[in-house]
């Protein structure tokens, strides 16, 4: 079984028209028979970098390699051929075929692949027996629990026995109860010498895993990497404090000078969402709820600001105030409505 | 792919089944249409080609037999029938009246003459005047009697396709009592008929042939025909419209299908070809229930309806034709499906 090796990789990609990059500069190995947890908040890249792997997505750099193969160059027939041999994927919504049994959706990679309906309906047998489902061969996905949904979709998955399978939040709509015989599932199938890749936002599945990938800065490990005490920077003019999708740490005191606000554009040069005054603060979003940083902040002229913790930030603005203040357009802001020192 | 996109058609099969009736009504409808346009057609060449004329003798400047007012005096037959070329003569009366509630032609002929009608369905030919013979889409049979124009006839023989004017039924009566029913008993033609073709005509006299007799008769009925042929258009367009509506509904709803066996290595040609598999199938059972909608409707069609073999096969070639067709935007959604919709919640 192959390892799978990720270098340099970005992915960036227009969100309506502004410059998204949810992965950039990635780097991973994943030996054989691992199990790789991507740890992430909703729209931190997930997903993109699944789909990269199983080559649905083209990255925007970087190279992606399963053994010998180079994913991210492939086109044509061997593209086709590698989504159909070398990499499994399990949906997080299921995605099996609504009209066709639990057997058939298990044999329809191979009857896409050109299998003959005889061998295809042959191997569907042996893995649903695979993921105890035998009995329920003939049932529609309609007449299946949402576990034994998945159990089929990850049996369909392991048709081509294919050395590398992605899971998408396999665990999202299954209750407690199913969860259980998901999981033992995903570890059976790692255990097998295959890569197993499950991207979830679901921390108690991390018991479950050989290696984890966070993709965002969760909350409390960034402010628990935060400065305890404000931190004073000063900045020469153009000299930029952060860029869009910087991982936030600190909230921005503008004390003096002026900052720029600006988002990349995917079509153009980037576009200025406002300019902070000296008295008004900014960046609150990114280290409160652990997102990356929206927008890139660069001095205008000579500027000097005060950086705060989330934990710091919100001793000074009180729980209520730092809601209001949260939903107060950017840049209207200022530190004499609420204090913060 | 097949199985899946067969598996499909049985997951929606109530959904199916109800486009497969409404199409079918719509492709049955055209069946018929074309069964009467085919009639109409047919009729004119029948009637034409009863008497077995080589040239129609008309009035100078009559636009047809059929058509025409201008007659032409009964005596000239003899006249004719000296005429160089022209081996025999029979003079023909064409009016129209009104038996009951139902317009029907009134063709007068000359006894024991070639245009005396031929090839009787029950009964025997008239020998005398004041018989008549009617066509069997009248509905009146021998021993009968036919009443027009205050007058009333016994049915010594009944005729088969004789009708012509989009159907109406055709009694045959010797020409001098159709004279002396409808003109007044003046001693006039609509047209005489010769075998061989008179190589001079006399003065005031003009020749047609059995074609153009046909395009004369032919232009009456034209713009029935031009209707009928727009409907059938306007049919057509609705049985797309319900294939194409259902096959691009289907297509939306099974978009998440697709972008999972896309990720999964199905090709977009696969997936189309699989969808144009289902508009195929929708197609010919559509097919299949417009022949029994058409068997069904022509019978109690209150027109004449005679579908031929033809317009069978061709419902098949346009069926299928119009389901692709209108399938087109359903498999463009396919190929422009992106196998990353795959991933996501539902």
């Amino acid at each position: 079984m192959p390892t799978l090796t990720i270098r340099d990789l970005t992915i960036e990609y227009s969100s309506g028209g502004y410059a998204v990059r949810p992965i950039e500069g990635l780097d991973l190995d994943v030996d054989e028979g691992e199990l790789v947890l991507l740890l992430g908040a909703s729209g931190c890249g997930k997903t993109t970098l699944l789909s990269a792997m199983a080559s649905i997505l083209s990255p925007t750099s970087g190279s992606i390699r399963l053994g010998d193969v180079d994913v991210t160059g492939l086109r044509g027939a061997a593209l086709t051929d590698y989504r159909r041999h070398s990499v499994g994927i399990v949906f997080q919504a299921f995605n099996l075929v609504p009209s066709l049994s639990a057997l058939e959706n298990v044999a329809v990679p191979l009857l896409v692949a050109g299998a003959g309906r005889r061998d295809a309906r042959r191997r569907a047998q042996d893995l649903l027996a695979e993921v105890h489902l035998t009995d329920r061969a003939g049932h529609r996905p309609g007449e299946l629990s949402g576990g034994q949904q998945q159990r089929v979709a990850i049996a369909r998955s392991l048709a081509h026995d294919p050395p590398l399978i992605l899971a998408d939040e396999p665990t999202a709509h299954l209750d407690y109860v199913q969860v259980d015989g998901v999981l033992r599932l995903l570890r059976a199938v790692a255990g097998a010498g295959r890569i197993v890749v499950v991207a979830t936002h679901d921390e108690r599945l991390l018991p479950l895993a050989d290696r984890v990938v966070e993709l965002s800065p969760r909350a409390t490990s960034a402010s628990a990497s935060a400065p305890t005490t404000p931190t004073t920077i000063e900045l020469a003019a153009g000299e930029v404090l952060f860029r869009q999708g910087d991982v936030g740490e600190l909230v921005y005191v503008v004390e003096q000078g002026s900052i720029a606000i600006t988002r990349e554009r995917v079509d153009g040069p980037p576009e200025q969402v406002t300019v902070i005054a000296a008295g008004h603060y900014f960046g609150e979003l990114a280290p409160i709820f652990g997102l990356r940083r929206s927008a890139t902040a660069t001095a205008l002229s000579r500027a000097v600001v005060r950086g705060y913790s989330e934990r710091n930030f919100r001793q000074q603005m009180g729980p209520r105030g730092l809601a209001d203040l949260i939903a107060a357009p950017i840049g209207s802001r200022t530190t004499t409505d609420q204090p913060v020192h | 792919m097949w199985l899946i996109s067969l598996r499909d058609l049985q997951w929606r099969r109530r959904r199916f089944a109800i486009a497969v009736v409404a199409t079918g009504l719509a492709f049955g409808l055209t069946l018929v249409m074309s069964g009467l346009m085919h009639h109409i057609r047919l009729e004119s060449g029948r009637i034409v080609g009863r008497f077995g004329a080589d040239a129609w003798i008309v009035a100078e400047g009559a636009t047809g037999p059929f058509t025409t007012t201008k007659m032409l005096p009964v005596a000239a037959t003899d006249e004719v029938r000296a005429l160089d070329g022209v081996t025999d003569a029979g003079p023909l009366l064409v009016l129209r009246s009104t038996v009951g509630r139902r317009d029907v032609n009134v063709v007068g002929y000359e006894l024991g003459s070639m245009t005396e009608p031929q090839r009787v369905h029950r009964g025997e030919p008239a020998t005398e005047p004041g018989q008549a013979m009617v066509d069997a889409s009248l509905g009146i049979a021998v021993g009968e009697t036919v009443s027009f124009a205050g007058r009333t006839y016994p049915v010594v023989a009944v005729l088969d396709d004789t009708s012509f004017y989009f159907g109406s039924p055709t009694v045959f009566l010797p020409i001098v009592d159709a004279q002396e029913a409808l003109i007044a008993g003046q001693p006039l033609a609509s047209t005489i008929v010769t075998r061989g073709v008179p190589t001079t005509l006399p003065t005031g006299l003009g020749r047609l042939t059995g074609n153009q007799v046909h395009e004369d008769l032919d232009r009456i009925t034209e713009q029935s025909a031009k209707t009928l042929d727009l409907i059938n258009g306007l049919l057509w367009i609705v049985a797309a419209g319900i294939i194409g509506s259902i096959v691009y509904m289907t297509a939306l709803e099974r978009t998440r299908d697709f972008a999972v066996l896309k990720a999964t290595g199905a090709s977009s040609s696969a997936l189309m070809a699989g969808l144009a598999l289902q508009a195929l199938v929708l197609s010919v059972l559509s097919g299949g229930v417009a022949v029994v909608v058409a068997l069904l409707l022509a019978p109690i069609f209150p027109f004449p309806v005679e579908i031929p073999v033809r317009a069978y096969l061709t419902l098949f070639a346009v069926a299928i034709t119009v389901g692709l067709l209108a399938s087109l935007a359903g498999l463009r959604r396919v190929a422009h499906t992106d196998p990353a919709a795959a991933f996501g919640g539902a």
